[in-house]
């Protein structure tokens, strides 16, 4: 049951008629869930009473930072998907993971620059979670510029999928930056299995604005990977479906 | 209203932080779009080709 399920997203016609139905359903809940974040972090959770209201930059700049790492996770899957399976539409998948995953890679780097200025007196400071971060935006780049290098699709396919499932261990070196190392970045006050070190009022904005923009990855995901399918499509009869539609 | 936009002498990082962010969320819903928008316009030339292809 499972398996047809899987089977049949894996045919490009299917995959794009699912993709095309599933949108809105991804898409509203992210723009409700943001908009309320953003009223919540703004304007009801407290100032901090050590932060004041610099610490309101945490409901942009967690959740940025939290796309850049889930973006490269599922492109890096797709990316092994593809290649241990042969499976085309996943190397579709891994191809539209890598434009919004850079893009919130910056924001998340930005945003926590702006942060840092007066929390830790300095835009920038060579230290493990911000140069993994940063190594983290030019693994993107590097896929990007790889994938547009490469005439052939098959072969900027393959190359750029190597690329991605080696960059893969990068991921838990920014997860664990602040742990493993003396770094100027606080550890995790949210992702722990512990209590969260946040009251409710400043916690339930975060938790919106995580899941708004996990819901919005997974939107512009669909509407990218419609567009990735039909590029690489060649049969007359399924492409004049998918325009009727 | 104008103690929310001052932000506790913090408007200057606040602010566009929220605003870099907020476009680049934008900017993403636009760019995905566009790139379905394009990859339908071609796929109709590409029909259209090959109809006229003897």
């Amino acid at each position: 049951m499972a398996w047809t399920w899987f089977h049949r997203l894996a045919s490009p016609p299917h995959l794009y008629a699912f993709a095309a139905r599933a949108t809105p359903w991804l898409g509203w809940p992210a723009t409700l869930l943001i908009l309320g974040g953003l009223y919540g972090g703004l304007v009801l959770a407290p100032p901090d009473y050590q932060q004041g209201d610099d610490f309101r930059i945490i409901y942009v700049h967690a959740p940025s930072a939290w796309m850049s790492l889930m973006v490269y996770v599922t492109m890096a899957s797709a990316a092994a998907i593809a290649l241990i399976w042969r499976m085309k539409v996943a190397h579709a998948v891994a191809a539209s993971c890598a434009p919004i995953g850079a893009s919130f890679t910056l924001a998340a780097l930005v945003t926590g620059s702006l942060w840092g200025r007066k929390m830790w007196g300095t835009y920038w400071e060579w230290d493990p979670r911000l140069t993994s971060e940063l190594i983290l935006l030019f693994l993107y780049i590097g896929y990007m510029a790889l994938r547009s290098a490469i005439e052939e699709l098959q072969r900027a396919d393959r190359a750029s999928a190597l690329l991605a499932i080696v960059g893969v261990v990068n991921v838990p070196i920014i997860h664990y930056s602040v742990i493993w190392w003396n770094s100027l970045h606080q550890a995790p006050s949210v992702m722990k299995l512990a209590k969260p070190a946040m009251p409710a009022s400043m916690l339930a904005p975060l938790l919106m604005m995580l899941a708004g923009f996990t819901l919005l990855f997974g939107a512009l995901l669909l509407v990218r990977v419609r567009a990735e399918v039909l590029r690489r499509e060649r049969s007359a009869g399924w492409i004049r479906a998918a325009l009727a539609g | 209203m104008s103690t929310f936009f001052y932000m506790g002498g913090y408007a200057a990082f606040v602010w566009p932080s929220y605003a870099l962010t907020l476009a680049i969320v934008l900017l993403n819903v636009l760019w995905a779009r566009r790139a379905l928008a394009r990859a339908r316009v071609e796929a109709r030339r590409r029909l259209a080709s090959q109809a006229g292809a003897p």
